[in-house]
């Protein structure tokens, strides 16, 4: 009973402490989906949780499922309200709502995953994917033994596009007969329909199959079940979902960025940038499946660390798979178009539309 | 080794018909009672996340499979108590428990997002693995739902057109004043068949939860209970045709992924307008003939004989 107490006493104690120490930066952020979807967004959970755990001082606030509409907008002020100094609006959508938000708020720094221009309390990032599905095309290059690789993609749009051309490039670079299927299902979280485009590319032969859609996790599991290799994209947790059939993936790496961001804010020298990060800065590799031998590992290291080095894979001279030229020798695509690429590069089997 | 274009198809139909089958089957029962449910899809939602969230917390996919009957049936319940107790608007109803079976869903199945489960145990008997153009596919291959599925079909069939209570709520659905005046209970009847028709729904959306998709995701559905209510109707309000209906509309899905998958020269947009043009064909070519109408006090309020 003494000791009960006692221990009820410390609590008070630490409690008190706890709140007489006011946390140096408070960062909310609002996620469009669940923080354990083995994909996007627990992407970012993850890596705002190591800048609070590492910098001394900085406290979270999260706000999941939070649509893209009005109510963003009702969610981020709520934080504001509790003292919010620095804000990660995660998803696309949100845009217009972080932006009228910023405007009323200019003592509040915003960090928005997306695109457009950046004011001065108002920064936008995102990770650069398309260049890093080349080293992962690598990898299901040399694993592949029916030469037939499929990818799963939510909706045409360029940015998925890029990553399949580039995921056939770095297959075609380590084995020419490497031919890439696309199923499109036509929605980035259709999750029945991503099992029967699994199993769809799985009947016709395909043996190692990628994907672009919100989590992985359906695809992957699918894989799996019917005992063939995956490749994991936004998450690298997800290789926990195919103890066997893992190959390797892309998973988004933000941390070392968010952790400068706190530091300016705290610093008081933040301002709005717009920042694009590929391969080795917010895109990283996931850790290889066991089945993946020591010279496939090298191999894929290598054209990652070549990716990373700044080699862009989209260099011409390279065909379209309708059987003209996409690029002329030695034009190229930046990482900043890859949102207006409509074109398969030879080797893929899909249409655009 | 590839399979052959009809095993897919065949084997994707299956699969993604079998949700659509028991929550047709579900809503024909209720329909046939004289009562809309607009709200299938919010049961289905239901059904996909409290049996995911159980299989999650207890690890056992038939725990998750008996939990997501039960609440299925329980929401066709509350549901009844609005619109046969109470007397409520049905289709207002039915868009209130839609919205309803979003957000319960969603309450109930956030805290698993991400989770791992072990779905519904599949068998396929060893002769017919041995077919050549089986082996390669998931072609029988199934969860007990699945191998369930037609023997539901049967017994709902069974149970509406050979049984006394089958006559009864047929006969509720006809005319509720002269079921009452021939001795029967309307409300009991509905409510009957409101429960049983939960049942199915909830398991409609187990399928897709606890096998197909081994995940739990926020409107995982993807309108495949609105697809089921037009299956309904394209079916004619009879539980054998909607397992037609049934396998035709995941055939035109599975059609859709499969034929992507061999490379074919289609637009993926074009393909992916397949199975709904389909439906408009099928409700067209249907038309209104005088033998295949609906249940004639369909969506009408029963107020009693007085």
């Amino acid at each position: 009973m003494k000791k009960r107490i006692g221990s009820i006493l410390t609590a008070l104690a630490l409690g008190l402490t706890a709140q007489a120490q006011t946390p140096r930066l408070i960062i909310g952020a609002v996620y469009v989906g669940g923080v354990n979807d083995y994909g996007y967004n627990r992407s970012f959970h993850d890596a705002l949780a190591q800048v609070a755990r590492d910098l001394p001082g900085v406290k979270l606030l999260e706000a999941e499922n939070v649509p893209e509409s009005g109510e963003v907008e009702r969610v981020m002020e709520g934080m504001i309200q509790h003292g919010a100094k620095l804000i990660f609006p995660t998803s696309f959508g949100y845009q217009d709502s972080a932006r009228k938000t910023a405007r009323r708020h200019p003592e509040v720094c915003f960090e928005y995953a997306g695109d457009g221009a950046a004011t001065r309390n108002f920064g936008v990032f995102f990770g650069s994917t398309q260049a890093a599905w080349y080293p992962m095309g690598v990898a299901a290059g040399k694993m592949t033994r029916t030469n037939k690789l499929g990818f799963v993609i939510g909706l045409p749009i360029g940015y998925a596009l890029g990553n399949v051309n580039a995921f056939e490039l770095g297959a075609r670079s380590v084995n020419p007969k490497a031919q890439t299927v696309v199923v499109v299902t036509g929605g980035w979280s259709d999750k029945a329909k991503e099992a029967g485009a699994a199993n769809a590319l799985l009947d016709q032969g395909c043996d190692v199959v990628g994907m672009h859609v919100d989590s992985p996790a359906t695809i992957i599991q699918a894989v799996e079940a019917r005992g063939a290799m995956s490749i994991g994209f936004q998450s690298l947790e997800a290789r926990a979902l195919a103890p066997k059939g893992w190959i390797t993936g892309l998973g988004f790496t933000w941390a070392p960025f968010f952790t400068r961001i706190a530091n300016a804010v705290i610093a008081g020298k933040f301002r709005g940038e717009a920042i694009y990060q590929g391969l080795g800065e917010m895109v990283a590799v996931a850790p290889f499946g066991a089945a993946v031998p020591a010279d496939v590992r090298k191999l894929v290291n290598a054209a990652a660390d070549k990716v990373a080095k700044g080699y862009n894979p989209f260099t011409g001279p390279l065909n379209n798979n309708q059987g003209g030229q996409a690029l002329p020798p030695g034009a190229t695509v930046g990482a900043d178009q890859m949102g207006d690429l409509n074109w398969y590069v030879e080797g893929v089997i899909g249409k655009v539309r | 080794m590839t399979t052959p274009l009809f095993s897919g198809v065949l084997a994707g139909a299956i699969l993604s018909g079998t949700s659509l089958l028991y929550a047709t089957l579900g809503e024909t029962l209720v329909e046939r009672a004289g009562i809309v449910n607009l709200g299938l899809e919010g049961i289905l939602l239901i059904g996909a996340s409290t049996g995911f969230a159980t299989a999650a917390a207890t690890g056992s996919a038939w725990l998750g499979l008996l939990v997501a009957a039960l609440s299925g049936g329980l929401a066709n319940i509350l549901f009844g108590w609005l619109v046969v107790s109470r007397r409520a608007n049905q289709l207002a109803s039915g868009l209130a428990m839609l919205f309803f079976g979003f957000g319960l869903s969603a309450l109930v199945g956030t805290p698993y997002v991400g989770a791992v489960i072990t779905g519904l145990p599949k068998w396929r008997p060893a002769w017919l693995a041995a077919l050549p153009w089986v082996s390669g596919s998931t072609l029988f291959n199934y969860d007990a739902l699945t191998w369930m599925a037609l023997p539901v079909a049967v017994l709902v069939w069974w149970a509406l057109f050979r049984t006394r209570w089958g006559l009864g709520v047929r006969a509720v659905g006809e005319s509720p004043a002269a079921a009452f005046a021939s001795g029967r209970s309307p409300g009991i009847l509905q409510f009957q068949a409101l429960s049983a028709g939960g049942v199915l729904g909830g398991l409609a959306g187990a399928h897709l939860s606890l096998s197909l998709t081994l995940t739990w995701a926020e409107y995982m559905t993807a309108g495949r209970g609105f697809i089921a209510i037009a299956l309904v109707i394209f079916s004619k309000w009879h539980p054998l045709r909607a397992v037609a209906g049934a396998l035709l509309f995941g055939g035109a899905e599975a059609l859709q992924l499969q034929l992507q998958a061999r490379g074919t020269d289609v637009s993926p947009f074009l393909l992916e307008m397949f199975p709904y043009l389909l439906t408009i064909l099928v409700l067209l070519a249907w038309g209104g003939a005088r033998r295949l109408a609906a249940p004639a006090s369909l969506g009408r309020t029963f107020y009693g004989s007085e």
